[in-house]
């Protein structure tokens, strides 16, 4: 059933919608991250889910990792395929006109968006509560993947921003807060357009 | 896993449920809230058309549920072609992967919204693996 008026479409981290993607000891909700749904769906997003890289790569019972242990060429190949799958949906909705945005997973090595996890030298059995990652600056591998696809076939960037699940402790909060405030600005900046391009 | 929240249990959901057109959305239950009350994740299937790979990353996804201790659920409505839930294409791929059919939920827009709300409640809430799957796979 196509809609004649562009549609706002949130491309969701996996994970957002289904807890159960989320590596050994790192879930913190049952199922749906319901904030992140309800700031979304409230603002009149359409959801389209992401697929989870992770866990189709190394398993439901895998272990954390960070951004330097997934920078390998199989793992970026097993994304580079994830992306030509579902590129094709979003390439629609962005040929179409509808405003498409994205929403990651700060801190995560594959779906950071703002940050990702980091330790250059880290390797072998994983040592919790010690292990000492940091948080960086920067995409995570699965995103930058996804981004490479959709600039490969000519599309603009999609405006994004990330959950703030992978960063430590979780400040819910905070992270709704946030969220709500990218959301709002997008909103605002969408009107300036509209106004814009309606000016004689 | 002690500090680990997840409810072991997942919804292949249709496209039309999870992104409901205006025209219809008031004659379907509120299935993103069921399913939130319910405890249970989702895994989102594309709309109507040809999404061979997709379905195929999809399919990768169950099968790694399916073998360690996740029960899965599949919900479509019966208004839409195949209930929206790609099942010509999608039960193969589970089959060759060795993955038994996840049960089949059918939401029907000619019932009363919140009748049909309720009844999707409850078969999520009875439904998961046998205990002896669970014990074995949820420690």
């Amino acid at each position: 059933m196509e809609q004649k008026t562009p549609r706002k479409v949130a491309l969701v981290a996996n994970c957002l919608l289904n807890q159960n993607a989320k590596v050994c000891e790192g879930a913190r909700y049952p199922g749906l991250v319901s904030p992140v749904v309800e700031a979304l769906r409230s603002r009149g997003y359409e959801l389209l889910q992401l697929p989870c890289p992770e866990l189709s790569f190394a398993g439901a019972r895998r272990w954390w990792a960070v951004y330097e242990q997934y920078d390998t060429p199989a793992y970026r190949s097993h994304c580079r395929r994830l992306a030509q799958a579902i590129a094709p949906l979003i390439e629609r909705h962005l040929r179409q006109g509808d405003e498409v945005i994205l929403i990651g997973l700060d801190g995560s090595p594959s779906t950071g968006v703002r940050f990702t996890s980091s330790k250059p030298d880290w390797g072998g059995r994983p040592n919790r509560p010690q292990d000492d990652w940091e948080i960086v600056p920067g995409r995570g591998i699965w995103i930058e993947e996804l981004e490479a696809e959709l600039a490969r076939r000519g599309l603009p960037s999609v405006p994004a921003t990330g959950w703030a699940l992978d960063m430590g402790r979780l400040d819910e909060p905070g992270s709704r807060r946030d969220l709500e405030q990218f959301l709002d600005s997008r909103e605002e900046s969408e009107r300036r357009r509209d106004d814009d391009s309606g000016a004689p | 896993m002690s500090r680990d929240a997840r409810g072991w249990r997942i919804a292949l959901v249709s496209d039309v449920l999870v992104n409901p057109p205006v025209q219809i959305r008031t004659r379907l239950p509120e299935v993103l809230g069921v399913l939130e009350s319910s405890g249970y994740g989702m895994l989102q299937l594309p709309p109507p058309g040809e999404h061979r790979l997709l379905l195929a990353v999809i399919a990768d996804q169950l099968e790694e549920y399916a073998h360690h201790g996740y029960a899965v659920v599949a919900i479509g409505l019966r208004q839409e072609q195949g209930s929206g839930l790609h099942w010509r294409r999608l039960a193969p791929l589970l089959r060759h992967r060795g993955v038994a059919l996840p049960l089949r939920h059918i939401v029907d827009s000619q019932v009363d919204a919140a009748l049909e709300a309720r009844r999707l409640a409850t078969q999520l809430a009875s439904y998961d693996l046998p205990k002896s799957e669970q014990l074995r796979w949820r420690v």
